[in-house]
């Protein structure tokens, strides 16, 4: 393109007088003409009109233009008009460009000298760029023949079914259970006092069976790719845990659910159980369950139902408590006496007043459950032999859980009882040694072997001895004893072998004076011991202060609280002999320094601090290790320096296919839940590994922490203490092993369960799935994530209530009798909490009522919009409370908005009524007497006013939904000021967005009522319809463009791109960049970084940007 | 009497965000001083810093450019790789002698027409104050 061949037309519009009143346009165009390589420049009224545009195409006729130049409006107005005269006189439509002289020059700019300069600078930059503009061709891409209507309120039905009748694929995605929104709670519509239900119900039943629509309720959008015509849209299904197609709406299970919360539909009015139907005419009409984490279940190790038995105790089910209990694990009386229960310190019960005592009622539920109650297990299908060697908690559980699932198990333990440390590490007082063996007999009775006195010597012998996979889980029954002189003396023992003898029944010789060394449950165990086998003194020996024992509190207050005597920062340096036997020790002062791994601080020897006690036995818990001579010959398997067996985390393997470990030998030691835990997940993994899955797929552990987990307080939770545990007196204890802790009776477990918050609010108590005839009740439900191709997206995703809280001048919350309009609704409602009875809080009707219009609605404190349907929905609600009660009622407004059709006459209707409006905004409502009193201004009379009233309605205004923000951040879309969705023009595109391709509809875009949303909703729908039925669509070339010969391969663009549409392409030696043109969105990033200008943006190239900058700058 | 120093300004305005948002000064008739001069690029993350330069160096005394507020980009990020150009640009700049004030980055919605004409005005007296921008030498220094 050379300078003799550009010629340049050059259009001045006057716009009438928007642009004529203020720029000399004669003057504009005459400066016009003076600019190179302009051929015509003309000044017209309306360019934009037909003789406008028939201009410009004569000019292009007789003077051979080849370039056009029109200084109007935004070209965001008027751009592709002029394009297509330029199209229709046989010009690419690209060689154009408009000045913006109106938008951005006559209507900003109050000097009418400095106005027209400006507008000549703005055509003088237009005109440098046009001589650089190239010709480009749009892309034509196909549309897919499917629509997305994101929201089933009255927008989203009524959009999805007028695209679904005109025969395309509509899928409606409704996040609540049920598609209705909001007008599913109204009770009566205004003017003609419709039933709203009856008049929407019709339609809910239309969309569920649609032949066109998929409907998926309890759905929600998350992710949103591609461009229009061809989106990809990711949808996440939630799980309902009930089976749609199965479930009969006959609502057996609700009466059975345990759980209530506040029903959301009934605006917290009325309570629902955590199975619930949404309303009566709910589409899908099924049911569906309200299930979020708990943080008792998530905290366990074994994840074990903790609320669902809870909830099962409060109803006195016990029996369906311990075989809840029992899914899980073989040991529940066990649990519920030594479990250290980290499920209580993360009880969300603890913000009202304390945790529950889960443990207690664990155990309560075990010890009077029918002893009788068999276990439910499957048959045994499997052929595959499994050994396990070890038979405390992590043996026991793994071979429970293998056992139940179809294998042969043969449990081999070396001592002469079942139960490891269970048995031989805590002692009678703690856990009964009837108690423990009546669990480990139930498990035998299931057919588990459990063969005892037979110790493993050699791992890898069992898996050639035909069992198909081995779970090692001896524990640590070795006591690391300490390297002190005197360690061998006589009256010197190992915590763990003191407890294992006293535990089998033999007696230890201990004197009479005795010191413990170490702060862990050993250590107390031991001293609590040393007590009843007769000692006169038992002192603790610990090198850190109290804080930092690993001891369970309660213990140790039991210990102190039996006599035994705590000496903290202390640590023995030698045993000194007497009589060949242990005589004393002489301890050495301990002082704490750098905080180590475990977040204590590490003890050093004070010099000199060394002193003598005088002690005849010492006891020495201070750790233990495994034995692990069944390994020895086992090449593959490591140890760590601690000497316990390395194994994956995840799936508890060792370096030996088919061998695993867990428990106090590897993974998972420490407490008796822990090992449980272990033994489970070993369980899974031999079932995984026999049958040839992979051990590690779907087995991540969720993230979420029990802290992270928000739980509203229920209004109305009274504080209650949790019951202290019966327990032997003191001086009952000392001299004898009986059992300490006696355990709740009934009434005081019922109670104790009854505090539950029901964090999750199911339970999974499972009493809905014994409940439910049709059976299509499945916990076990999880998410489903679909990915759909769609060809255009129509967002209709309803609103919020504003929230009266934030005007604290109303004392919404205070009082009981001030409501905002919807939970009037609710009230009115024949399906709501009352049954439609229009009562006060304490059931008496209401003889005066006050209703107060724009409540969140301009107002400079709160939104300054009008939300345009409050004053009818406030005149209706006046009749209708008219209606129910005969009631005074008094309506405070400020400007009465009934400019729909009929709306004037149901005001004038109203008005006869006797409902009385006052002009003048309700200022205040306070309490006084035992009354409301409102507080406004009477207009009209020019002077305050109290009216005292029974009940107040706050007649709060629409507002932008709470996640608003989140969903056009998906959908790519931007929002007003107020939170609304932006619409492309608010005067003649209120339906489109600035995405091509995505529509709104109804009042995610502004606040409107059911027959404005209608038609908006049907409008939107016609603009899908209209993408889908040509079925294809043009998208601007505005794309980037690589030039090879440039290119050197830096690769710095392919980072910055949002979309991914640059690659590395070229050849071997030669590597340059690709663009993927379906791919680009023609954002112009990677122009701005490349360094050697070998990519650029068609139609908006660095020369034709720079010549415009020389344009305007020029003087 | 002296005419007052009229600075010359350059706005980039990105097509989505903010020259929507500029429309709407204008259809809300709202004033600003004209001595800004619009050129529209797709987004923010278009402007490259040879741009600014030239804009100085043929006779600007100050360069705007406007983009989406973070988050809301109608290409994702674009205006993310404005946010990390222009800072770096700055420092460019006052280190051949163009100061802190003459070159601006900021983000208007296309619902923030108000806001438009704040920014205009604040940024009109400012480069008023600064004084011209000499390139020969560089500001009032030069």
């Amino acid at each position: 393109m050379s300078e003799s061949t550009t010629k340049v037309g050059v259009y001045i519009c006057q716009c009438g007088i928007n642009i004529g009143a203020v720029v000399d346009c004669e003057a504009v165009k005459n400066h016009a003409a003076t600019l190179p390589n302009v051929a015509v420049a003309r000044q017209y009224q309306f360019m934009c009109s037909e003789p406008g545009q028939e201009m410009i195409k004569k000019d292009i006729r007789e003077f051979g233009l080849n370039r056009v130049v029109v200084a109007s409006c935004s070209p965001r107005m008027h751009e592709p008009t002029f394009q297509a005269v330029l199209k229709d006189a046989g010009i690419n439509p690209y060689f154009f460009e408009m000045a913006n002289i109106r938008e951005h020059c006559s209507w900003v700019t109050r000097d009418h000298v400095e106005a027209t300069e400006k507008a000549k600078r703005l055509v003088q930059g237009a005109v440098a760029r046009v001589f650089w503009q190239e010709p480009l061709e749009s892309r034509e891409v196909p549309v897919t023949p499917s629509a997305l209507v994101v929201g089933g309120g009255i927008a989203g039905i009524q959009a999805a079914l007028n695209i679904a009748d005109a025969g395309y694929h509509v899928y409606l995605v409704e996040s609540d259970a049920s598609i209705g929104g909001r007008m599913a709670q109204l009770d009566k519509t205004f003017p003609t006092l419709d039933c709203s239900a009856c008049i929407l119900t019709p339609k809910m039943v239309l969309v569920g069976r649609h032949p066109n629509i998929t409907l998926l309720s309890y759905s929600e959008v998350i992710g949103v790719s591609g461009y229009v015509g061809n989106f990809k849209v990711k949808v996440k299904k939630k799980p309902r845990y009930v089976e749609l197609g199965k479930c009969t709406g006959c609502d057996e299970c609700t009466k059975v659910c345990p759980v209530e919360v506040p029903s959301e539909f009934d605006m917290g009015l009325k309570n629902r159980k955590a199975i619930y139907r949404p309303f009566a005419q709910a589409i899908p009409s099924a049911f569906v369950i309200d299930k979020k984490k708990s943080p008792c279940k998530i905290t366990c190790p074994a994840h074990i139902h903790v609320q669902g038995y809870i909830a099962l105790i409060a109803q006195g089910k016990i029996n369906e408590a311990l075989d809840l209990i029992r899914e899980q694990i073989p040991l529940a009386s066990v649990c519920g006496r030594v479990c250290t229960h980290p499920c209580e310190d993360e009880c969300k019960r603890r913000e009202v007043d304390e945790p529950i005592a889960i443990a207690a009622l664990k155990r309560f539920a075990a010890d009077n459950a029918d002893p009788d109650r068999p276990i439910k297990m499957g048959a045994l299908t499997k052929k595959q032999k499994v050994a396990v060697v070890g038979s405390g908690p992590a043996g026991l559980s793994c071979a429970y859980d293998l056992f139940r699932n179809g294998y042969r198990v043969t449990v081999y333990e070396a001592m002469p009882m079942a139960g490891g440390m269970l048995a031989v590490g805590i002692p009678e007082y703690r856990l009964p040694k009837g108690i423990l063996n009546r669990e480990i007999d139930a498990v035998k009775k299931l057919g588990v072997e459990i063969r005892l006195n037979t110790k493993i010597e050699d791992a890898g012998a069992l898996l050639k001895e035909g069992y198909r996979a081995v779970f090692m889980a001896v524990g640590a029954h070795k006591g690391n004893g300490m390297e002190i002189p005197g360690k061998d003396l006589k009256g010197a023992y190992d915590a763990i072998d003191f407890l294992r003898e006293t535990n089998l029944g033999r007696r230890v010789a201990i004197g009479k004076k005795v010191a413990v060394i170490g702060g862990g449950n050993s250590a107390i165990d031991a001293a609590r011991v040393a007590v009843r086998e007769g000692a006169e003194s038992v002192q603790v020996f610990y090198r850190r202060q109290r804080q930092d024992m690993t001891a369970m509190t309660a213990e140790i207050e039991a210990a102190e609280a039996e006599g035994v005597n705590l000496n903290f920062l202390t640590t023995p340096a030698r045993l000194l002999e007497k009589n060949r036997k242990v005589g004393g020790m002489e301890c050495v002062r301990m002082e704490l320094k750098e905080l180590d791994a475990s977040g204590r601080g590490t003890p050093y020897p004070v010099k000199d601090s060394e002193y003598i006690t005088e002690i005849d036995t010492v006891i020495f818990a201070i750790g233990q290790t495994p034995d692990l001579s069944l390994i020895t010959n086992v090449k593959g398997i490591t140890t760590t320096r601690q000497g316990i067996v390395v194994v994956d985390p995840a799936t508890l393997e060792t370096g030996i296919a088919g061998i695993f470990a867990g428990g106090d030998m590897s993974w998972g030691g420490g407490t008796v839940i822990e090992a449980i835990a272990a033994g489970k997940r070993a369980a899974v993994s031999i079932d995984r590994f026999l049958q040839g899955i992979d051990l590690k797929e779907g087995r991540e552990e969720d993230p979420l922490r029990a802290r992270d987990i928000q739980v509203t307080i229920p209004a109305g939770t009274k504080e209650a203490p949790r019951p202290p545990m019966p327990e032997l007196k003191v001086a009952d204890r000392c001299s004898n092993y009986r059992e300490i802790r006696l355990g709740f009776t009934r009434e005081m477990a019922i109670a104790e369960a009854e505090r539950c918050l029901s964090c999750a609010v199911c339970s999974e108590c499972r009493q809905c799935e014994v409940a439910c005839q049709p059976k299509c009740i499945n916990h076990d439900m999880k998410e489903e994530i679909l990915e759909l191709d769609i060809g255009s997206i129509l967002l209709a995703t309803g609103h919020d209530f504003f929230h009266a809280p934030s005007l604290p001048q109303y004392n919404y919350g205070r009082f009981p009798n001030i409501i905002e309009s919807m939970e009037f609704e609710r009230l009115c409602s024949g399906s709501g909490p009352t049954g439609g009875k229009v009562t006060l809080a304490n059931g008496k009707t209401p003889e005066s009522v006050a209703i107060i219009h724009c409540v969140g609605s301009r107002d400079s404190h709160s939104n300054s919009y009008c939300s345009r349907l409050c004053c009818m929905h406030a005149m209706k609600q006046a009749h209708l409370v008219k209606e129910r009660t005969g009631a005074q009622v008094y309506e405070l407004y400020i400007d009465i908005r009934a400019s729909g059709k009929g709306y004037e006459e149901f005001y004038e209707k109203v008005q006869r009524e006797g409902v009385l409006f006052i002009r003048g905004r309700g200022a205040e409502v306070v309490g006084q007497g035992g009354q409301l009193v409102v507080k406004a201004e009477e207009t009209g009379l020019g002077r305050p006013i109290t009216l005292p009233v029974d009940m107040v309605i706050l007649s709060t205004g629409m507002i932008a939904r709470k996640n608003s923000a989140g969903v056009a951040s998906i959908f790519h879309i931007t929002r007003d000021q107020h939170g609304f969705f932006m619409e492309a023009h608010p005067k003649l595109k209120p339906f489109h967005t600035n995405t091509d391709g995505i529509f709104l509809a109804g009042t995610c875009q502004a606040p409107r009522d059911i027959p404005d949303t209608v038609a908006h909703a049907s409008a939107a729908a016609a603009e899908v319809l209209s993408l889908l039925a040509r079925g294809k669509v043009a998208i601007e070339p505005l794309t980037a463009q690589v030039n090879p010969e440039r290119c050197s391969g830096c690769r710095v663009c392919i980072a910055l791109c949002p979309y991914q549409a640059i690659s590395l392409g070229g050849t071997e030696n030669q590597k340059t960049v690709e663009v993927n043109e379906v791919l680009c969105k023609g954002c112009g990033v990677c122009v701005a970084a490349c360094p050697a200008g070998a990519i650029t943006t068609r139609h908006f190239t660095d020369r034709q940007i720079l010549a415009q900058i020389e344009g305007v700058l020029a003087r | 009497m002296p005419k007052q120093f009229e600075p010359r300004i350059v706005g980039f305005l990105c097509n989505w965000c903010s020259y929507s948002g500029a429309d709407q000064a204008g259809t809300s008739r709202l004033k600003y001083p004209p001595n800004i001069d619009i050129i529209r690029v797709m987004c923010s993350g278009r402007v490259d810093p040879q741009f600014v330069l030239k804009a100085f160096q043929q006779g600007a005394d100050g360069v705007l450019i406007c983009g989406c507020h973070p988050g809301e980009c109608h290409y994702a990020e674009g205006n993310y790789k404005a946010a990390r150009r222009v800072p770096l640009l700055k420092k460019m700049l006052s280190q051949i002698g163009i100061e802190e004030g003459r070159l601006q980055l900021e983000w208007v919605s296309a619902s923030e027409g108000e806001r438009f004409a704040t920014i205009v005005n604040e940024m009109t007296e400012r480069i008023r104050k600064l004084g011209p921008f000499n390139s020969n030498g560089g500001g009032n220094n030069g």
